[in-house]
Parts: structure tokens; sequence; C-alpha cells
């Protein structure tokens, strides 16, 4: 097996009392989609911003291909692509401009931008859009463009935080080939969800985290193998125990 | 179970008031993640509180011992008319903030409660909002003219209700104002247009209103300030002060009767009038243009380095966001009324380079603070980007000091050559009034850098309200005592080298003592700032 492009060492979070995330421990692969799953609540987003360098963990560490994200942030960063859950942009600069800004961030070079650029916006059907302020785009339009800057420096590692839930079926599809490429071209992707459709169509693993603990990893064959379940969906609602809602009834005959 | 009988609209005016202003308290509460910070700016306010009375007790006591009658009168009128402008800025920007572009609108908007109670509501909020300012700025100067007048203890109680009904016809009518203007400018370019009127025209009216006054001669005794306008309710309520304290209690009743009934029929007229339209002004506000940026295919140019293609950014989204250029309005205003003032102050202190360099120098820091205290804070929700992107603090830093110095030197040098200019200076002098500006520039930003990378403010609607509330007392304080430091060394050195020519060694000299400090001010605020950058977690 190749050497782990991302690797998180025992990460923990706590807020005040609130242990978030509670020693958080796997690596991914070149070529490899790691989907994170979980409920609302479950830490995702803390570890992924435990890993992007956003929060300091409490205790572990991030490597991504080696390099320790909190001792060499910038070479670090520069390694990888992230899209944050809530894609908020520079409402004041049009598409083309926030992506030159990132192309000059991460140091690409003018022959390679252009064309990538426009290539992006095309394939995420920006293009007639591309000049006017993002302050003006829907919610899915930002998300698309925060994702072309991601992909624009085509990093080695991937982190994307529910990165399907703004996106019309198209583009989510769009989404899913677009990382398969990268994957195949030997980049490591890690995802979170909690649509467990995408999760088994397109994770080669998946974790699934319960309370801050990583409850069950591994392909999702392994999973519903070791749970002796039958779907994805039903292994995710046994591990984290959401399946038997008993409460009295919520909705009656409207009055 | 949801009561079945529909709820009148003064009850749901009344149940929504409470639950908004509980919840703003709450917000404010809450949001004190530093103690010490609030003691310190509460300690300010307390400060700022006790001066004013001082000052007002004084100045008054003073005047009255040299039987200054015409003086006392008309000095109320002229402090609520200062005060009126200066609240139509910050309420301007407060009417649409909390009407408009207040981000639980929709929700409230969807409640099943009618239009007006919800305006109501808001209105209420606005106004108790900027009941806040009246009792830090307002209340003391009441309680010291009426102290130093020695009058009985129902002149206070009508003083402070007349005092409290103030802000409300403003606030009324600005409202209207707001949503009359939403009718007209169209959506496009109502929320630029309307923040930058509400800058400049209450400036523009200060520096007028001041020519004015500094333009009245004759000595103490039989001295009157001009009559303010009789139609603005700070008028009124100047002219109830000047009786209660002239011991004409009836004619203070009477302009009480028009200042309260006026209030008690502006605010629900100005309310009916804002229901009316308010469907109609609520989407203008909300649609975001969409800008078009022209030769946008032009911004792939090729690769810059890191720092300069931030500090672009930086600059785009100057550029594009009117509502950061009011502080320069309200800056270079402020040499205005340096100059229409200066006749009426050379006599108390007598006008030398030192003092235009303190002044230019006090431009400067109301010029520099604001840009530097919401620079890091600028990047709102965005700062994501900033902390996953690899960025060197110091280039995030970097970026941020070369936008906001290029801003606020800019005016710096503009108001320094224009002072210098009315002051009658020369070619040198200017010059040293421009390297002074240049110098407190600096220090401005560096101190609002400093306090907005430790205690940085992510949650905005609009780039106005990041430094709303105790968030500009710190630095201002911070900055002035770097600037009474620079005073201090400038007339040191005047006193010294008294005897040299033309006294341009001293200024030399006193600019070098300021530079100095600076200096020190600069690195260390700076090394600071870097830290607290690579510290942030978003
Ligand atoms: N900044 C914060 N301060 C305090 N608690 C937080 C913060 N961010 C997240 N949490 C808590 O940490 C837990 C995990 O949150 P999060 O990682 O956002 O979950 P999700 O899996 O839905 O992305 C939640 O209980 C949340 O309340
Ligand atoms: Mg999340």
């Amino acid at each position: 097996m190749p050497a782990q492009l991302l690797a998180a060492e025992k990460l923990v979070k706590t807020f005040g009392a609130t242990l978030a995330v509670a020693g958080a421990d796997f690596s991914v692969y070149p070529g490899e989609i790691f989907g994170f799953l979980g409920p609302n609540g479950a830490g995702k987003t803390t570890t992924i911003n435990m890993m992007t360098g956003l929060m300091r963990p409490t205790s572990g560490r991030t490597l991504i291909d080696g390099v320790d994200v909190a001792c060499r942030p910038v070479e670090a960063k520069r390694l990888f692509g992230y899209v944050p859950d809530e894609p908020q942009l520079y409402g004041k600069l049009s598409a083309l401009e926030f992506l030159n800004f990132i192309g000059d961030v991460y140091g690409l070079d003018a022959a390679t931008r252009k064309p990538r650029i426009l290539e992006l916006l095309k394939i995420f059907e920006l293009s007639g859009e591309q000049s006017h302020l993002i302050e003006s785009y829907s919610h899915g339009m930002k998300q698309k463009v925060a994702l072309c800057a991601a992909l624009l420096h085509a990093p080695r590692v991937y982190f994307l935080d529910e990165p399907t839930v703004g996106l019309d079926p198209k583009s989510a599809r769009l989404l899913k080939d677009l990382l398969r490429q990268a994957a195949d071209a030997g980049a490591a992707v890690f995802m979170s969800t909690h649509i467990m459709e995408i999760a088994q169509a397109l994770c080669d693993r998946v974790a699934i985290l319960h309370h801050g603990d990583i409850v069950g990893m591994g392909s999702v064959a392994e999973l519903r193998a070791s749970s002796a379940e039958q779907t994805l969906e039903e292994v995710f609602l046994s591990l984290t125990g959401g399946s038997n809602h008993t409460s009295a009834p919520l909705f009656g005959r409207p009055a | 179970m949801i009561a079945s009988e529909v709820r009148g609209s003064l009850a749901d005016a009344l149940l929504l008031s409470r639950a908004l202003l509980r919840h703003r308290a709450l917000a404010v509460l809450r949001d004190i993640k530093s103690p010490q910070l609030y003691f310190v700016a509460t300690l300010a306010g307390v400060t700022l509180f006790c001066l004013i009375l001082a000052g007002t007790f004084i100045a008054t006591a003073t005047l009255q011992a040299a039987q200054a009658y015409g003086l006392l009168a008309s000095i109320p009128a002229w402090a609520f008319l200062v005060y009126l402008f200066t609240d139509i800025l910050i309420a301007f920007g407060q009417a649409l903030g909390d009407l408009y572009l207040s981000r639980d609108m929709p929700i409230l908007l969807v409640m099943p409660v009618r239009v007006p109670s919800i305006i109501a509501a808001k209105f209420v909020l606005g106004v108790v909002q900027n009941e806040v300012y009246v009792a830090v700025f307002l209340l003391p100067f009441v309680i010291g003219f009426l102290l130093a007048s020695h009058v009985a203890w129902w002149a206070y109680v009508m003083a402070i209700v007349g005092v409290a009904a103030f802000p409300a016809t403003l606030y009324a009518a600005l409202v209207v104002l707001t949503i009359a203007a939403l009718r007209i400018i169209p959506a496009k370019a109502a929320k630029e247009t309307l923040l930058l009127v509400g800058a400049a025209v209450p400036t523009l009216f200060w520096v007028l209103s001041f020519y004015r006054v500094a333009h009245i001669g004759g000595d103490l005794a039989s001295l009157r300030l001009p009559d303010p306008p009789k139609w603005l309710p700070s008028t009124w309520l100047g002219n109830v002060l000047s009786s209660l304290a002239a011991g004409q209690p009836l004619h203070a009743l009477a302009w009480m009767a028009v200042l309260l009934g006026v209030t008690l029929v502006a605010c629900p007229l100005a309310m009916a009038a804002v229901a009316s339209g308010f469907a109609h002004g609520w989407s203008g506000a909300w649609a975001t243009p969409s800008r078009r940026i022209r030769n946008a295919a032009r911004a792939l140019r090729p690769r810059l380095p890191v720092l300069w293609t931030c500090a672009r950014k930086d600059a785009w989204i100057f550029l594009r966001t009117p509502q950061l250029w009011f502080n320069h309005i309200a800056a270079l205003g402020f040499v205005g009324y340096l100059l229409v003032g200066h006749k009426t102050q050379t006599p108390l202190l007598p006008m030398t380079v030192q003092l235009a360099m303190v002044q230019i120098g006090f431009v400067s820091i109301l010029a520099a603070l604001n840009p530097g205290m919401i620079a890091i804070s600028l990047e709102r929700r965005c700062a994501w980007l900033m902390k996953s992107s690899p960025l060197l603090p110091k280039e995030i830093l970097g970026a941020k000091l070369c936008v906001a110095y290029a801003q606020s030197a800019g005016i710096a040098v503009v108001g320094a050559v224009a002072l210098g200019a009315g002051y009658h200076f020369g070619g040198l002098d200017v010059t040293a009034l421009a390297l002074f500006a240049l110098l407190m520039c600096a220090c401005g930003i560096c101190c609002g850098i400093l306090f907005d990378s430790a205690f940085p403010s992510f949650e905005w609607e609009n780039p106005n309200m990041i430094n709303r509330g105790v968030r500009m007392v710190i630095p201002f304080l911070s900055s002035l005592g770097v600037l009474a430091l620079c005073a201090v060394a400038l007339w040191i050195c005047r006193l010294a080298l008294h005897g040299a020519p033309q006294g341009a060694a001293a200024v030399c000299c006193g600019l070098a003592g300021a530079a100095a400090i600076v200096a020190i001010v600069v690195s260390a605020s700076l090394r600071r700032a870097s830290s607290n950058i690579e510290a942030l977690e978003v």
C-alpha cells in the first residue's frame, strides 16, 4: 500500500466542558475517497476545522503528506483544497477576480491559471455570471465557486464538508465525477456527509462518527458484514442509535 | 395551545417590543467574551459621563459668574444641535439596519402578526438603543447645566423627560426619510446612497453651523450665539433647559408641550407611513444588484506576489463598498470645523505650528482608526479562507496595513494641506503638518489593527455595524494617549529650542521625537497583531 497522504492522529477537541471530537484517528491514502459520516453535531465540521488549521486541536495532530499542519502551516496548506459547509466568499469580487486571487495565493503561473479558471467556470456553468459580483449569486452558485477555488490548484488532498448539500442534481453529479477523477489521478479526498447514497456510491472507505467517537470504519462492504445489516443506512442507524422513534405522535388531525 | 383569537395590533407590538429588547440585551450580555474589555469600556463610559458633567458644571458656573446670560440662554440649543447632527449619522445606519437589513426581518414577516406591530417594535428598539447615547452624552450635560443653575428637583425631572423623548422624534423623521428615499432612489444604489447622504449632510451642516458660531464677536457678557433653526426638536429641548435655568417654568412648560406633543403625533404618523410603504422598501433594500465588472477578463493578470494580491483584493472591497468611505468624509469634515473655528480658538491658545500639528494629528487618528479597526473583521465569514490558505500572518497583516494606510494617509495629507493653507502657513510648516499627520495615521491604524486582531467581529450585516458600542473606545483612547505623548515631545522641543531661527529646528526635533514614539508603538503593536492573527480560530 502506498504511503498515506492524510493522517489524523488522535485529534481531540473540547469546547469548555463539551467534548466535540474524542480522538479521531485515521489515514487516507492516494486514490481514495474517504467518507466521514455522522449525524448533525457529531463533530464532522470540527474535525475538518482541526485538520485544515482553522482550529487548534486540544491534542493530536494532522499530517498532510507528512507535513504537520500545526508546525508548518503554510507548507501544509499549499497541499490541500478545502470547501467549507457554508461557502462564504468575498461578495465584492467577481468570480473571475476571486479565482484569480486564489491563483495568486497558491502561486499558479499565468499560463496554467487562465485556461483552468475558464474551464472550471465553464463546466460548473458559471461562465455567464463570471464577471458579476459574488454577492448576487445564489447559495448553490457560491458553493460552485468555492469548489472551483478548491480544484484550481489541483491539490493532492481535498477536504469537503458536506459538499453536495446546496448543489442541484446535475452539479452534484459533476462533483462526484470530478472527485473520482481526482482520486484516480492519485489525490486523497476526505468528505463529510450524512447522505448515505453518496457515501455508498462514491466512497472507498467510510468512518462513522457519533458524539465525537469513531464508532465504525472500513469499506461499505466491510461495515455491512461486521454488523450484519443490509444497507449502509441501517449500519449507520444501528451504530448511531437513531432508528427507534418511539415518542408520542406529533401530528394529529389538523383542527 | 395557540390562542384562537387574533391579538390586537397593540398587544402584538408590546409583545414583540419586549421580546426584541430582551434579545438585544441578552445578545450584548452573552457577547462578553472578555470581562476586562467590558470593564475598561464601562470605566471609559463612566469617565466620559463624569467629565461632561464636571465640564458643563464648571463652564456654566463660570458664565454665570460673568453674567453672560445671552450665552447661557443659547448654549443648550446648540449643544443639542451638535448631538442631533452626530446622531443623524448613527441613526440613519440604524434605521436601515434595524428595519431593512436586519436578519430577523424575514422570520418576523412570516409570523402571524401585523406589519405595523413589527414596525412599532423595531421602532421602540431603535429609540431605546439611541437612549444609550443620550444617557452617556446628553444626560451629564443636562444635569451639569441644571446643577450650576440651582434649580428645584422638578426641573430635573422635566429636563430628563424631555431628553428621553428627544431621540424618538429624530428617529421617526429618519425612518420616514429612509423609506421615502427607498421609493425614489433605485434599489440598486439605495443602501449606499442613503448611508453616504447620512454621512455627508450632517458633516456639512455641522461645519456651516460652526462657521456662524465662530464668527460672532463682542464681550462675554453681551455675547449671544445666533439662533439655531426654530423647527428643530433640539432647539425646543434647548429652550426647555435654558428656561428652566433662567427660572421661567411657564416658558419651559410651553416648550416641553411642543416637544412632547410633536413626539406623540410624529411617532405614530411615522410608523403608519413606514408600515404602508414597508413591503416595497423592504424588497428594494434586499435586492442585491447584479453588478457586472467591466473588463473582468483582464483580472486574469500574470502572477502577483501574495501580499500584493491580498492588498488588491482588499482595495477592491474598499472601493466597491461606499459605506467604508463615510469615516473619511467625517474626518475631512473635521478639518472644515477646525478652519472655521480657528478664530475663536486662537484667543485661548495662540496658533503655532505645534498646535496645528496636534490638530491634524487628531484628524489623522479619526481617519485611520476605523480602517484599522475593521481590517480583520472585514473578512467577515470569509475568514475561513484566510486561515485555510497558505498565507503567512505577516502577508495578511501587510496587505491590510497597505490598504488602510493608503486610504487614511490620503485623507491626512489632504487635510494637512487644507489646514496649512487655511492657517496661511508656509511650505515648510505644511510639510511638517503632513509628516506629523502621516505619523499619526500609522499610529491609529496599528492601534486599530491590534485591537481588531484580538477581538475580531465577524457577525455583521453592514460594515458600519462592526464598530458599534464599546469597540471604538479602547483603541481610540490609546491612540489619543500616543498623540498626547507626541504633543508633549513637540512642546518640549519648542520650549528647549525657542531661540532657533523660525523655530524650524524645534519643529524638526519635535517630529523626530514623535517619530520615535510612533515607531515603538507601531513595531510593538504589529508584532502582537501578527501573533493574534496566527492564533485566530474561526
Ligand atoms: N465554536 C464552537 N463552540 C462550542 N461548541 C462547538 C463549536 N463548534 C462546534 N461545537 C459543538 O461541537 C459539536 C460538533 O459540532 P460540529 O463539528 O459542527 O458537528 P457536525 O458533525 O454537524 O459538523 C456540537 O455539539 C457543537 O455544538
Ligand atoms: Mg457540519
